[in-house]
């Protein structure tokens, strides 16, 4: 339904985004994942037809950005960042003029308002003003004029900054309940939250795509990870490379303290517990064990490696 | 129809905005008042020195003091017009760039061409709106005057005030559309404005073909035969002109947003 390739967006000497690509199928939901500034709000501009890519292209429900770019902002419903409204309507007059501007049909006008209203909760704050209502109400009218129109294609671009938890598990609902019906890509920086949202997650830093991958794999992959930290006194030297041999470690840092060093051992032991074999390195080596802890890496652990080079 | 069809909605859109703002009844008092004002002032000053000359025994019949009046008075008007329309466009394009409900419309199935020309024709409705109380004023001045004048007049007047201050809103939609700062469009809109009316008298100190292309680009100088009740194609043509390069501006600069 939604396919991305080779998008580059170049403004003068910065390259916003380059060779992005990435594809979703009819009914899923992508996250796309990024820290700020990675080129996501770009990406999200360049589908929803409010800039032109630089180079490459992309295809939305079968009609090219470029070429077709009326066709595609017909199937497309789009939120950015900072919602587009206009504060001194009322909700139902600000969702009836964008299905009008949408291309629904005066005659169709008023049960397509009465379907986003109600599928975004807001149909009590119908005629409220919409300056009035709070931030929460106000990224779901985002999301509601997104949806006005009944597209195939939604486009959200960060959906829940801003909000306090018990928004963002309304509005979190709110995208999973669009699934199925409608193709939706989202944009966000926050891996719990496209972890909880998304099937599919494509994460982005610097411009370029670094990984698409299945939410659950993501998961198990954090999940098959384990973290030691272990404190130990003596030469940490000794034993640094009978650390790093050992099968299923993957890394080992280290960080000298006055009277004892602290290393840190990432290891990837999906079925296999390492930490007899390290306790037993350091202490055939003639050091000292004091402490072994160990810990699975948080998702956002997980994010900033995948998106920091230097890790 | 799907143009008009959206045409209509950014017209319906945006007149509903301006009819909701506190700051239009601000403007609007504004200009009931000072235009209002200006009318006692000058009919009744134009009255007092018709009877003065009468008490002199100066017969007054050659004096057309509806024509007289029309001009002094449109004269003043067209002063307050160029202080008050560039208020009524500034927001057209900055408040949409300033709050982000540019992007619904850019990302939007309607066309650029369709979005200005819907805000432009809900500003010049305003400023009938504004202008409809003292088409009423005329009515009755116009029809005690003696000798009469001829409605013809009063209606070119009028059409050239309207298809003038088109034109001004016109090109203030434009500028409206360069920034997000409605003081900034303010002023630059008063500015190229004030300019174009002025330019007239910059063309009188210029010899050769650049002071004729001022006199002809002048506003005033092509609002001037519709003042006078003479119907000139080159005026109607050049204020036509004006319009159309206002709208165009505009389509191109939001373009140019979009790069």
């Amino acid at each position: 339904m939604i396919e991305a390739q080779h998008l580059s967006k170049i403004y003068g000497s910065t390259v916003a985004i380059s060779d992005v690509h990435f594809s979703v199928a009819k009914g899923e939901i992508l996250g796309f994942l990024g820290p700020n500034g990675a080129g996501k709000t770009t990406t999200m501009r360049i589908l929803a037809g409010y800039i032109p890519a630089t180079s490459g292209t992309a295809c939305i429900a079968g009609y090219d950005i470029h070429q077709d770019s009326l066709k595609v902002r017909q199937n497309i419903g789009y939120l950015p960042e900072t919602p587009p409204l206009y504060t001194n309507m009322t909700v139902e007059a600000y969702l009836h003029f964008v299905a009008n501007i949408k291309g629904v049909v005066a005659g169709n006008r008023v049960q397509f308002v009465k379907n986003a209203l109600r599928r975004c909760q807001i149909a009590d704050q119908a005629k409220m003003i919409i300056g009035k209502l709070s931030k929460g109400y106000r990224q779901r009218i985002g999301i509601a004029q997104a949806i006005v129109h009944n597209p195939p294609v939604i486009i959200l671009d960060e959906p829940t900054a801003g909000l306090d938890p018990k928004q963002i598990i309304e509005v979190r609902n709110l995208i999973k309940s669009l699934a199925g019906e409608h193709t939706v890509i989202l944009s966000s920086h926050i891996l719990s939250e496209v972890s909880m949202t998304c099937q599919r997650v494509t994460i982005v830093s610097q411009g370029s795509v670094i990984a698409t991958e299945n939410t659950d794999s993501l998961i198990n992959t954090m999940k098959s990870t384990t973290i030691y930290q272990l404190k130990v006194g003596g030469d940490f030297n000794v034993v640094k490379e009978s650390l790093e041999s050992l099968e299923g470690v993957t890394k080992v840092e280290f960080c000298s303290e006055a009277s004892f060093s602290m290393l840190r051992v990432s290891t990837l032991d999906r079925d296999k517990n390492l930490a007899k074999d390290l306790a037993n390195i350091i202490i055939n080596s003639g050091l000292e064990l004091y402490e072994m802890t160990n810990s699975r890496p948080t998702l956002e652990e997980v994010f900033l490696k995948l998106t920091r080079q230097d890790l | 129809m799907i143009f008009l069809g959206n045409l209509f909605a950014i017209f319906r859109k945006e007149l509903d905005s301006y009819l909701l703002s506190p700051f239009f009844y601000v403007i609007a008092c504004f200009f009931w008042l000072i235009s209002g004002y200006f009318f006692i002032y000058i009919l009744a000053n134009l009255t007092q020195d018709a009877a003065q000359v009468d008490q002199q025994g100066v017969l007054t019949s050659g004096i057309d003091l509806g024509a007289e009046f029309l001009n002094s008075y449109f004269n003043v008007i067209i002063s307050l017009l160029l202080v008050i329309l560039p208020a009524l466009s500034m927001g057209l394009y900055a408040e949409e760039r300033k709050r982000g409900t540019l992007e619904l419309l850019l990302t939007s199935p309607i066309t650029n061409i369709s979005v200005a020309l819907g805000k432009l024709l809900s500003v010049v409705t305003i400023f009938l709106i504004l202008w409809s109380p003292i088409i009423f004023y005329q009515s009755i001045a116009f029809s005690a005057t003696v000798p009469p004048i001829s409605l013809s007049t009063v209606l070119l007047a009028n059409a050239g005030l309207i298809l003038f201050s088109t034109a001004v809103l016109s090109l203030g939609m434009w500028i409206s559309s360069l920034s997000e700062n409605l003081i900034l469009s303010y002023i630059l809109t008063f500015i190229l404005v004030v300019f174009l009316w002025s330019i007239d008298l910059i063309s009188h100190n210029l010899n050769g073909s650049l002071g004729d292309f001022f006199s002809y680009i002048s506003l005033f100088k092509n609002y001037g035969p519709f003042l006078k009740g003479q119907l000139e194609s080159n005026s109607i043509f050049l204020l036509l002109s004006y319009i159309v390069a206002g709208v165009f501006l505009t389509t191109q600069s939001v373009e140019a947003l979009k790069k």
